[in-house]
């Protein structure tokens, strides 16, 4: 009895998990092809849109499974930004002396030593993770700076704040899917031209560090979430005197996780030097090692979650990249995303929060009906805001790891 | 199938922290196949004992031997290689893993992580009656839920000698009866239980042995059978237990305060309370019974005005108060001993007398118009310590200092200065030596006989039959049931606490 009720809860929590999903993404496209439609801007979803979408993408979802590396031992890894800083230069250095791909292992590396630095403060010294992050983002800034300067300007292409002409990994195309998406794609049609481009994007030009990018979000759910190597490494993050008592190595397991929440932020860095750009410069990360981080919290420290958060952000950023028509169609998604959300927070009896919501979404609304174009400063500004509005909206039901950003001693179990 | 190798012998143990001698010469013998209780007040050196023989912490002198075998525990993992398993006072579970997962945890090479370890996880909840489902989240699980659980975990990793720190401490009666259940049938199947307690009934109920510590070091044992409730008590605090029993009733007329259907809905919409009503007379005691966590904490947030009721209103006196902010409250006359002193009662690394000014700091003898008057609040902070007996080096030392029986006699202390007409006082003596809870009681009582109201919320039931007036049980947020104390048992509070037929 007790058997068959467990299996049958479990099999309708990975259905639910898995239609809802479907759902929503399905529902995502209807309502931006719908958009597109409507403000007459085939950019909206054109192509080069989301390609220029997937390339925003990838460093915050860099940054973002690193946080969830480090998060989930329980280490607040507010130093991504330091560490990526770091993957850029790593990433040039490399790449200039033996090719893209031991760049990238390079980058790693240079953001693995940011990593350390951040265990030996926090694990080794129980330094509060907040103070030992923000040094690392100074730390990483400054070496950023003075390695550039001391090594490239000796270098071809190179100054002391840059190096260009960097080789790039290799992009790939796949021959017959990828015409006929760009056929079907350049019809306009509702819905089914939408998935096209996206079709067309994911097969036509992309680089292959981005497949390993989102490669490395499975393995990531994989080894976290089914392994007993994950299993440990998670029951430091949520209660790390338990995990004692039962014999888990808590430091070890916490040192692992920010050494690889450090290399993925360094490999995020290194996608930005040889694939967003083809060259490093100085402050090239843009604060987009917090963005990674608020992309994870959006996610509920969830390998899918901090997925969609990460295309979120990337969808916009590119964007503004784009015209300021596309922002302005953008604004009646935001419209429409508000109403939606507040109706949601209706129908669940929250009042006072969908009626706050609903608010936001009509003035919104008004702006949009009410003007044809946005100010081209405010395209740049997109990205942010958008973090902000997902973050105080989205994240008000999320549940952190139990004992993240605490401080741990060996010996306080009982 | 008990074996003539004693489970555990230990043989002069020792242990000092920075300051503190936490164990000497410290001897006990389980033997195998028997329930184990070891018994002593708060601080007597229970818990470092325990940890020491789970490898937690390292005894500085004295040695260990499991089964005839002499072992050094330098971490837990050795200590369960050794056929060693804890179950800690304070739970070791995350609340956000299944039930599965926090079994497996450590000790995924026996069964791994997946089918093969739930089939281990049934069997072991079908062999004992734990009722465990492996694939539920911790965090939906109860108190008593959680302490299977725990053995669950413990024999998971095939250990043949369990410790169990105060395991009924969080239970309720019927609950704890339960409890015995499974640890006669684990007694059964050959395993040895050591039992740390301090409540002699249910040791003389389970344990077939029995050892008595105090001030670190163990002073007696005692046979179950022949042992008396009063032996045992004179051997752990060296004199009487004090009880807390009150005298004649001094109930007065005057309704101090009164609430009349209140209720207080969360920001789901989900009742937190539902429709409660009371009154508190001056000079009566009105005691609240509950399992943890049925709304008792919110009813005190309420009343001191930290959370704003939907509906109902509240009054102190002739006064409508509802809408007061907490402040108000307590420059009204509202004492407040809170539920958990570290987190709401005190600042841990300010000294006493700051500490003192807490919640005081509008009125004297803290405060001269809008200025903190720093001589007064001395001088009245020195004569709470003496008049409430806190044992402290001084008011300039922190108070993360003192011991927590002397922590909360300052806050009570500091709490009925300046007259209150009303005394809220959450678990008062939770986690206070005996005799600071004998000395918190005559607090209580005194101020009381005075004509102060109060509302006592205590998961003792002993202390809630002793010190109140009238007994109100709090089920879900909800009043389910009145009693007299002088007519009720422990064992009716529990059936009305746990939602049973309510007398």
């Amino acid at each position: 009895m007790s058997t068959a009720t467990a299996t049958s809860t479990k099999r309708t929590i990975v259905e639910r998990l898995t239609k809802s999903w479907l759902y929503i993404g399905l529902i995502g496209i209807g309502v931006v092809s719908f958009v597109r439609i409507v403000t007459d801007t085939d950019d909206l979803t054109g192509a080069g849109t989301i390609r220029a979408a997937i390339i925003a993408t990838c460093p915050i979802l860099a940054a973002a499974l690193g946080g969830l590396w480090a998060e989930r031992a329980g280490v607040v890894n507010i130093g991504l930004e330091g560490q990526m800083i770091l993957g850029t230069w790593g990433a040039a250095f490399f790449t200039y002396h033996y090719g893209p791909w031991v760049g990238i292992i390079g980058a790693a590396i240079l953001g693995l030593v940011g990593g350390l630095l951040h265990a030996i403060a926090t694990v080794t010294f129980g330094v509060d993770h907040i103070v030992s992050g923000v040094a690392i983002n100074l730390i990483g800034a400054g070496a950023a700076t003075y390695l550039a300067e001391a090594v490239f300007p000796d270098y071809e292409g190179g100054g002391p704040r840059q190096l260009n002409g960097l080789e790039a990994p290799t992009q790939i195309t796949i021959p017959g899917v990828s015409d006929l998406a760009k056929d079907v794609a350049d019809r306009h049609w509702f819905f089914v031209s939408d998935v096209a481009s996206f079709i067309q994007a994911l097969t036509t030009n992309i680089s292959s560090l981005s497949l390993v990018m989102f490669a490395l979000v499975v393995v990531s759910a994989v080894v976290l979430w089914r392994t007993s190597f994950g299993l440990r490494l998670r029951s430091c993050g949520e209660n790390p005197q338990a995990a004692e008592t039962l014999g888990v190595n808590v430091y070890l397991y916490k040192y692992i996780a920010v050494l690889i929440s450090g290399a993925l932020a360094g490999i995020g860095g290194g996608f930005l030097a040889l694939v967003s750009s083809s060259g490093f410069s100085t402050g090239q990360t843009g604060g987009r090692g917090y963005i990674g981080l608020a992309a994870m919290i959006f996610g509920n420290w969830r390998p899918g979650g901090l997925l969609a958060g990460a295309l979120t952000f990337g969808y916009t950023d590119s964007l503004r990249l784009r015209d300021t028509q596309s922002v302005h169609a953008l604004l009646l998604l935001v419209a429409l995303g508000l109403l939606a959300f507040a109706a949601f927070r209706a129908v669940r009896k929250q009042v006072r929060g969908a009626l706050v919501v609903a608010v936001i979404g009509v003035v919104v609304m008004v702006w949009f009906l009410a003007t044809d174009s946005v100010p081209r400063e405010f395209t740049v500004m997109t990205p942010y805001i958008t973090t902000l509005f997902v973050l105080a909206l989205g994240a008000q039901r999320l549940r952190m790891p139990a004992a993240d950003g605490k401080s741990y001693r060996r010996g306080s179990a009982g | 199938m008990p074996s003539d190798v004693d489970a555990v012998q230990l043989r002069g143990i020792g242990k000092r922290f920075p300051g503190v001698i936490a164990n000497h010469d410290v001897d006990v013998t389980i033997r195998s196949g028997t329930v184990h209780a070891l018994i002593g007040e708060n601080g007597a050196g229970k818990s470092t004992l325990m940890k020491i023989l789970y490898g937690v912490q390292r005894p500085d002198d004295g040695t260990i031997t499991i089964e005839g075998k002499d072992v050094v525990l330098k971490s837990p993992t050795e200590a369960i290689d050794a056929g060693v398993g804890m179950v800690f006072q304070h739970f070791m579970l995350a609340d956000n893993l299944t039930v599965l997962e926090n079994m497996v945890l450590g000790a995924e090479k026996l069964h791994g992580i997946g089918d093969a370890a739930r089939t281990e996880i049934r069997r072991i909840s079908d062999r004992f009656g734990f009722d465990l489902d492996p694939d539920v989240l911790v965090e939906k699980l109860g108190v008593a839920a959680r302490q299977r659980l725990e053995i669950a975990k413990v024999l998971y990793r095939g250990a043949r000698i369990i410790i169990l720190d105060e395991p009924t401490a969080v239970l309720v009666p019927q609950e704890v009866e339960a409890l015995f259940v499974n640890l006669r049938e684990l007694k059964d199947a050959g395993n040895s239980v050591l039992f740390i307690s301090h409540k002699l009934d249910e040791v003389l109920a389970i344990a077939d042995d029995i050892t008595v510590m105090r001030r670190g070091t163990t002073v007696g044992t005692a046979d179950s059978h022949t042992a008396t409730k009063r032996q045992l008590a004179e051997l752990m605090v060296g004199s009487e237990l004090p009880s807390p029993e009150t005298e004649e009733s001094t109930v007065t007329d005057t309704v101090e305060l009164s609430l009349d259907g209140v209720t207080l809905t969360d920001e789901f919409g989900r009742n937190l309370l539902t429709d409660l009503s009371l009154k508190i007379r001056r000079g009566e005691v009105l005691g609240i019974a509950g399992v943890e966590g049925n709304g008792q904490s919110e009813l005190v947030e309420t009343i001191m005005g930290m959370r704003i009721p939907s509906a109902g209103t509240i009054k102190l006196g002739d006064q409508d108060v509802t809408h007061w902010h907490t402040r108000q409250l307590r420059e009204a006359g509202i004492g407040y001993i809170p539920e958990d002193r570290h987190r709401h009662g005190l600042l841990l690394d300010a000294p006493l007398w700051e500490n003192r000014i807490l919640g005081h700091q509008t009125r004297p003898p803290s405060a001269k118009g809008m200025w903190i008057n720093r001589k007064g609040a001395r001088q009245d902070t020195e004569r709470i310590v003496a008049d409430y007996d806190v044992r402290a080096p001084g008011i300039d030392t922190p108070a993360r200092a003192l011991s927590g029986g002397n922590q909360q006699k300052l806050i009570v202390g500091r709490e009925m200065s300046g007259d209150p007409v009303l005394l809220i006082a959450s678990h008062p003596t939770r986690g206070v030596d005996v005799g600071a809870q004998a000395a918190i009681w005559d607090h209580i009582k005194r101020a009381r006989r005075a004509g102060l109201a109060v509302l006592l919320i205590s998961a003792d039931l002993d202390e809630l039959i002793g010190l109140s007036d009238t007994i109100q049980v709090i089920l879900r947020g909800r009043f389910v049931g009145t009693f007299e104390p002088s007519k009720v048992t422990p064992q009716d509070l529990g059936t009305a606490m746990t939602g049973g037929e309510a007398a």
